[in-house]
């Protein structure tokens, strides 16, 4: 039997949990499912500026950013090993943490080039107007993508 | 904590410069409260978006806050230091005085001693709010305040200039698809 390989994107929000649920009641009872978890963060910006005490200073406050984002994925990690051990104990859970390099919508159509999956579970808030500057996930991830189911949860 | 100020041109040009290189706004943003919360040594940076249909604001880009706390509820404009609303930056040197907050006791439990809130104003309106969030109570100068007043117009600006952008690339689009059989001359 063919593994079925899922995608979620996860984003810390609310509606993950909604995410969740639902890929735990459709998928969680059945075999060869591989469920991978994907959030994609900011990396630490790179100051290129003359020398300066602020600069400086600056720089050497970045290790502190670096061990906020080594922290968030440490978070993420765990989040998705306590789903691993009791809700979809009988999938393949995996994992990906990665920087972005451009918006999110484009790095889940890069993730999906790389490795194809059979479903993408993706969650979607009503009326935000922060769309009208970041663009919909959702909305692009759908008129990009073919042959791939895509699932939004609401 | 004494009112040093900590905002200067130097700072200026590492944030400018991390506004200018991206062509996102969500990592441009994201960057900016990165930079912000390393720069002035606090807790965390957020950057809203005002949702005027439903007098909410809706996070744009955060940093240094635990998910719990991002995700408390939702922020109403008329109740979460609305002053910021009237156009005004708003400073609450100590979140355990000050009936200005929504959520007081989840600022108390993440550990939130002061909040200094800039609006973002775009063409004379707010679009947005800056908020920066420290460990302890927090002296601000007046300074750095009116500097990070300065730095919100650019994020207002930035804000406003990616809304076009986005608008100019839906209508290339919409046009590229548009199959030549239409186009009549």
């Amino acid at each position: 039997m063919a593994i079925q390989k899922i995608l979620v994107a996860y984003n810390f929000a609310q509606l993950d949990q909604k995410a969740i649920e639902f890929v735990t009641t459709t998928f969680a009872h059945l075999d060869g499912v591989e469920i991978t978890f994907f959030h994609a963060y900011t990396p630490i910006p790179e100051i290129e500026t003359q020398p300066s005490v602020v600069t400086g200073k600056l720089k050497s406050s970045l290790s502190y950013l670096a061990q906020q984002v080594m922290q968030r994925e440490n978070d993420f990690k765990a989040i998705i090993d306590n789903l691993a051990t009791k809700d979809l104990a009988k999938c393949r859970i995996q994992t990906i943490f990665r920087p972005r390099k451009k918006d999110i919508a484009s790095e889940i159509i890069s993730l999906n080039h790389e490795t194809k999956f059979d479903a993408i579970v993706l969650n979607r808030k009503a009326s935000r107007v922060t769309r009208f500057f970041s663009g919909s996930v959702s909305h692009k991830v759908l008129m990009t993508l073919k042959d791939t189911t895509v699932c939004i949860v609401s | 904590m004494s009112a040093e100020e900590k905002i200067d041109i130097d700072l200026f040009k590492v944030v400018f410069r991390a506004i200018a290189q991206s062509d996102n706004l969500e990592i441009m943003a994201n960057h900016l409260t990165q930079l912000l919360v390393a720069a002035l040594e606090i807790k965390g940076c957020t950057i809203f978006a005002l949702n005027v249909e439903l007098d909410e604001l809706e996070v744009l880009a955060s940093f240094g806050l635990s998910p719990e706390y991002v995700n408390k509820g939702p922020l109403l404009s008329d109740k979460s230091i609305a002053d910021t609303f009237d156009g005004k930056p708003f400073v609450i040197r100590d979140v355990s005085n000050t009936n200005k907050l929504q959520y007081p006791q989840d600022a108390a439990k993440e550990g939130i001693g002061a909040i200094v809130s800039v609006p973002i104003n775009f063409s004379g309106k707010v679009i947005g709010a800056l908020r920066l969030y420290h460990h302890e109570v927090w002296d601000i100068s007046d300074r750095d305040v009116d500097s990070l007043l300065v730095l919100s117009e650019n994020i207002g600006l930035a804000m406003t200039y990616t809304r076009i952008l986005k608008a100019i690339r839906t209508i290339r689009y919409t046009v590229d698809d548009i199959h030549d059989i239409w186009m009549l001359d």
